[in-house]
């Protein structure tokens, strides 16, 4: 599935495209929502692996504005619980990721993403 | 019992994957999973001692047996499964979910275990199970390494390697025809058969150009004709330390030391150290953790 979580960690791939390959810009999605186990502990201890400016732009592209655009210094429990919602409860399940360098598509075809490279596109 | 054959590879190793691994899983992998469900222990151990909140990669996760794992703390981590298998992932996709529900879908990713697709040092830990025996070349197990270094934090980032092994456990049903000197030292590649039976349906047309396809009676009374089709998939069966050469060999290529931070931490900034290394049951395994020095 590409939930926002798996989003924040993948990059461009093709050969040759080492910068501005991060983060994928998400393309005519449909997503959608699933309850998870809401697991504070892990939440926050998976914020220092998170880039925050790139979680808040995926957000936005899937439609969740609930997130502040700066990354608070300090986490309260209605915090951790959007972040909850915004990485793990959201999913993805029809469209494309495009890289914002090579503009290389990444299509997503029944919640799974598609990070095969062509022969001449691996680098 | 299964016949073991050795085989060489030739021409272009990614297009010999493609057909004898790639090709060959797609086509098996509801019958394939449906015989792996039961977690290895000592890898079940390693993702039980991963503390909560740590994110990690499952390179060639076939059916996704790991992904759900620790048992007893559902949720404290998340594994990502990628494998190169479209049809192996639909089934990853459920894992440990026999409902099919909705809830606790894995995470998965399709994609080769030698491309680049995740931020550098993005993972606590990476895992790859008997994945890296399907490359066919030393070149491309060493990058498949590699990758699995590259993907885990410098600084503390774990990772586990099984391959399979020349050495076979005694129980083993495989039957091995191989045994000189060099073979133990250089590993072996072979086809292993997958051996796939059902019922001679008007529908299950002869659509697999090259297996074997043979026609043979039920047992007596039953006048059912079975089709058994067999499906060799491509293993480099690894010789005795070859995995431990594989790894010391990608490692150096990547500047890092190998050993622990005590020991090198004063002429080297970044190393890996071998935490264990053995053959379990048909397997050789070894767990390795990065380092880093603070300045």
């Amino acid at each position: 599935m590409v939930r926002l979580i798996t989003h924040n960690l993948l990059a461009c791939h093709v050969k040759g495209c080492t910068t501005n390959n991060f983060p994928l810009t998400f393309q005519d999605v449909q997503i959608e929502l699933q309850e998870a186990e809401f697991n504070p502990e892990f939440v926050r201890n998976l914020l220092s692996r998170l880039d925050w400016a790139a979680l808040v732009d995926a957000a936005k592209q899937v439609g969740d504005t609930s997130l502040p655009p700066e990354e608070p210094e300090m986490m309260d429990d209605d915090l951790l619980k959007k972040l909850h919602h915004v990485l793990l409860e959201i999913h993805v399940i029809e469209g494309a990721m495009t890289c914002p360098n090579c503009k290389h598509v990444y299509p997503i075809s029944n919640g799974i993403p598609n990070m095969l490279l062509a022969e001449h596109e691996i680098g | 019992m299964q016949n073991i054959t050795p085989t060489v590879v030739v021409n272009d190793p990614q297009s010999y994957e493609d057909r004898h691994v790639h090709t060959v899983y797609d086509q098996i992998a509801t019958h394939f999973s449906s015989t792996r469900y039961k977690p290895w222990p000592i890898i079940a151990q390693f993702l039980s001692s991963l503390p909560d909140g740590w994110i990690g990669l499952d390179s060639g996760t076939g059916n996704g047996k790991y992904l759900p794992l620790p048992v007893d703390r559902p949720n404290s981590i998340l594994t990502i499964g990628l494998d190169r298998s479209r049809n192996l992932l639909e089934i990853a996709r459920y894992a440990g979910n026999e409902s099919q529900s909705h809830h606790n879908i894995r995470e998965v990713v399709w994609g080769d275990v030698l491309g680049d697709v995740w931020r550098s040092g993005i993972f606590d830990y990476a895992i790859s199970i008997a994945t890296i025996h399907h490359l066919a070349s030393y070149e491309r197990r060493k990058l498949a390494v590699q990758r699995l270094i590259q993907c885990v934090s410098p600084k503390h980032g774990r990772i586990l390697i099984y391959v399979w092994a020349i050495e076979q456990d005694k129980l083993s049903k495989r039957k091995l025809p191989l045994d000189d000197q060099q073979v133990h030292q250089a590993g072996q590649d072979v086809f292993v058969p997958w051996v796939m039976s059902h019922p001679n349906t008007k529908n299950r047309a002869k659509k697999h150009g090259d297996t074997l396809i043979s026609n043979s009676r039920e047992s007596e009374g039953e006048q059912t004709l079975k089709i058994t089709e067999v499906y060799h998939r491509y293993y480099h069966m690894f010789a005795k330390e070859e995995l431990t050469q594989l790894v010391h060999d990608a490692a150096r290529e990547l500047g890092l030391c190998i050993g622990s931070f005590e020991g090198f931490s004063e002429q080297h900034s970044r190393g890996i150290d071998i935490v264990q290394e053995s053959w379990e049951r048909s397997n050789y395994f070894v767990e390795l953790k990065c380092w880093q020095s603070s300045d």
